[in-house]
């Protein structure tokens, strides 16, 4: 698993490549910490993931509850039909804000900015 | 210091031991054996201890006054001489003579699940008024059963509402409390479930916060004691209304649920070097030895290791009769009288420890400190196990239990049970110091009278039967709220409700409606079936699905010592029993069907 953050018109995102599993998870969620620190809204860019087991679901449920305590956007962009599923089979899915691709997961922050 | 020379109210609880009309007066021994003369007043009165929804029931204080009578009086202690003079201004009996005690009549705890039920219905769902659904659920509710706008919907608490409305059905057949039980099993899988595909099993949310259409689901514990991890104690306790439920309607989808969430427990919780189970998971990787759990890491605790057993274990036991789970409650049992015996220390278990089962005496709130329930709910647990598989070192900790809490865990000048006190006495202390106050919770009282009503079930033991009759007067006299119905979460020391803070609320994150009635179902079990030998009838509504064989054990009693006397399906005598194996042959149906059972004590202990 590979993890890249950068700045699209000032919005913080965060590009994930690979698998994400038991060994990998913890990593995904060390890099996902300074975000909630820093309060800013985050695109995650989940175009490159091949792989998501139950650990990185509760990674991302974890990620989801820092957000919202923080009132803080998560965006989930670029989300396969598989990693969909899974996400839809333990029931959580709808509760993610999700676009297809990243330049309407960014618009969507800026918008309602 | 001076002797105090001011006047001042309290309860007294004691055995009438004379009564001298003329001068107005009778004499009243504690539990402990201390005498007092009690002075009436022309203003003095007396009632007799009534159920929810019963009506005010005036004593006559002039008959009931008799030699041996227990009853409770509050009033007003004046200097007088280098004494005191105790004047009585209010009684409460718990029965009409020495020999009766009301809550020991059959039905005493049949009515009373059904009126602490039929309040939670109201209050949680406005029934009949308006259909069952949870999304309207809420954890907190005010003294009179209001919504106080809170949005968390705790998947322990719902789990703990579900168990005490399953168990009203069990003893009323009221099909209402088992629609609502079914919805919120249905509601806990839908919406509190996590399943996890990697590892093949399941584990439960904390809980959701319902924000209108939308919900946030929280994985982890959101209280200090547990912040950021999954705790035991919330997965074990996300079983306990499910279970309830599956006994009565046998939903095998509940049964999957269970068997995957015990996997949880195996695969993760458990510590297979050093036995016992572990009370936190790191909510990312389910390490219980992650650094990020603090000083939850690698600890084990009574509620780790022993709550699996009253919460849903024994039930599912009681359902299923699987050997394996039998063979679960024996580990659990087993663990318990290993290590938490620590009675060269201190007259309480210890409850909290390290990886190696050295004493964890610096965690949180507990220290070293007993939660005397704690204490009392492990010797009702093992008596129960005791019937199961026989065992001296369960009968053996279970008495010690018994025998010494009363000095140290109750109040024996008042009555009742208190709450959390120090493990240890500090030097010239003669009373293990109140942690945080000296009041009587709701649910300690319970522990208590369970524990000491099936002691004396089933060993037959008159000082049993005396703190079990001590016990249930307290709380039927104190802790029901004839005013808004249920229970007080406290009561002080002198019996009066305690109502601030959380204190005041009927649902919290402590109380849902759990503890109140899973002491009604088997105060009526232990009561009629063990101690009185009354008959009893129990209902069941198993589903079309369900396991064509349903097993109608109350709860783990002596083998033997209940007899299943006759059967109804949908109102029609039904012949197809094993009247000592307490099981039904169900026939193939395509509905519901409604299953009576009257199960009768048997007059010689097998």
């Amino acid at each position: 698993m590979e993890i890249q953050t950068q700045q699209v018109d000032a919005i913080e995102v965060v590009t994930v490549q690979g698998d994400i599993d038991s060994k990998t998870a913890p990593a995904f969620q060390e890099a996902l910490l300074p975000f909630y620190a820093s309060n800013d809204d985050l695109v995650l860019n989940m175009s490159q993931v091949t792989f998501m087991s139950s650990a990185g679901l509760r990674v991302l449920l974890s990620v989801y509850r820092q957000a919202s305590q923080a009132s803080t956007r998560l965006v989930l962009v670029g989300l396969s039909e598989e990693l969909q599923d899974t996400m839809s089979a333990t029931g959580f899915l709808e509760h993610f804000e999700t676009y297809t691709t990243l330049d309407e997961g960014i618009a969507a922050i800026k918008q309602k900015a | 210091m001076q002797p105090l020379r001011f006047s001042f109210s309290d309860l007294i609880a004691g055995y009438v031991t004379y009564f001298d009309r003329a001068k107005a007066c009778f004499g009243l021994q504690t539990s402990h054996g201390h005498d007092y003369d009690v002075y009436l007043t022309n203003n003095t009165y007396g009632q007799i201890v009534r159920n929810l929804g019963w009506p005010w029931h005036t004593a006559n204080l002039g008959e009931m006054l008799s030699s041996g009578q227990y009853l409770y009086v509050y009033g007003i202690y004046y200097p007088q001489g280098d004494d005191y003079r105790f004047e009585a201004k209010s009684f409460v009996f718990p029965g009409t003579t020495p020999d009766t005690y009301n809550h020991e009549e059959p039905d005493w705890w049949i009515n009373q699940i059904q009126a602490i039920a039929d309040h939670y219905m109201h209050w949680q769902f406005d029934y009949p008024n308006q259909p069952i659904d949870y999304a309207n659920y809420r954890t907190i509710l005010h003294l009179a059963g209001g919504k106080k706008g809170d949005f968390l919907q705790e998947t322990d608490t719902i789990s703990r509402l579900v168990y005490g409305l399953s168990s009203a059905y069990l003893l009323t057949g009221k099909d209402y409390f088992l629609d609502a039980a079914e919805k919120g099993t249905e509601y806990l899988r839908r919406h509190m479930r996590f399943y996890d595909a990697d590892e093949d099993l399941i584990y439960w949310y904390h809980g959701i916060q319902v924000m209108g259409k939308r919900e946030q689901k929280l994985l982890t514990s959101e209280f200090g004691d547990d912040h950021d991890s999954i705790p035991a104690y919330e997965q074990i306790y996300a079983l306990a209304g499910p279970i309830q439920t599956f006994r009565a309607t046998g939903d095998p989808r509940i049964l999957h649920d269970a068997e995957k969430t015990i996997e949880l427990f195996d695969k993760f919780y458990i510590d297979r070097e050093q036995g016992g189970y572990f009370s936190h998971l790191d909510p990312i990787t389910l390490d219980p030895r992650a650094d990020s759990l603090g000083n939850n890491r690698a600890r084990k605790n009574w509620n780790s290791v022993g709550d699996h057993a009253p919460a849903y274990l024994i039930n599912l036991w009681l359902a299923t009769g699987e050997q394996k789970y039998a063979d679960f409650l024996e580990y659990t049992f087993d663990t318990i009288v290993r290590h938490f015996p620590d009675y060269e220390n201190s007259p309480f278990v210890q409850e909290r420890f390290y990886e190696d089962w050295s004493h964890d005496t610096t965690w949180g709130w507990q220290q070293n400190r007993a939660v005397v329930g704690h204490n009392l709910k492990i010797a009702w647990n093992l008596m129960r196990m005791h019937s199961l598989k026989p065992k001296e070192d369960y009968v053996a900790l279970a008495r010690k239990i018994a025998e010494l809490m009363p000095s140290v865990g109750s109040d024996q000048q008042r009555g009742g049970w208190y709450d959390v006190v120090e493990r240890l006495l500090d030097e010239g202390e003669e009373i293990h110091r109140f942690v945080w106050h000296d009041r009587k919770a709701w649910w300690q009282q319970e522990q208590a009278i369970l524990a000491y009503l099936i002691l004396h079930g089933v060993l037959k033991d008159g000082s049993y039967q005396k703190h079990a009759r001590e016990a249930a007067s307290f709380y039927n006299a104190f802790q029901l709220d004839h005013d808004d119905g249920g229970v007080y979460f406290n009561v002080l020391a002198n019996g009066l409700p305690y109502l601030m803070g959380n204190e005041r609320l009927k649902g919290s994150h402590s109380m849902s409606g759990y503890h109140s009635m899973e002491l009604c179902y088997l105060a009526a079990v232990y009561t009629n079936l063990l101690i009185t030998k009354q008959p009893m009838d129990l209902h069941f509504r198993p589903r079309p699905d369900a396991n064509r064989v349903l097993r109608v054990q109350p709860d783990i009693l002596p083998p033997g010592s209940v007899r299943l006397e006759s059967v109804t399906i949908d109102g029609q005598a039904y012949q197809n029993f094993d009247a000592e194996g307490l099981s039904v042959t169900l026939p193939e149906s395509d509905t519901p069907l409604r299953v009576k059972v009257r199960l009768v004590p048997m007059p010689v202990m097998g």
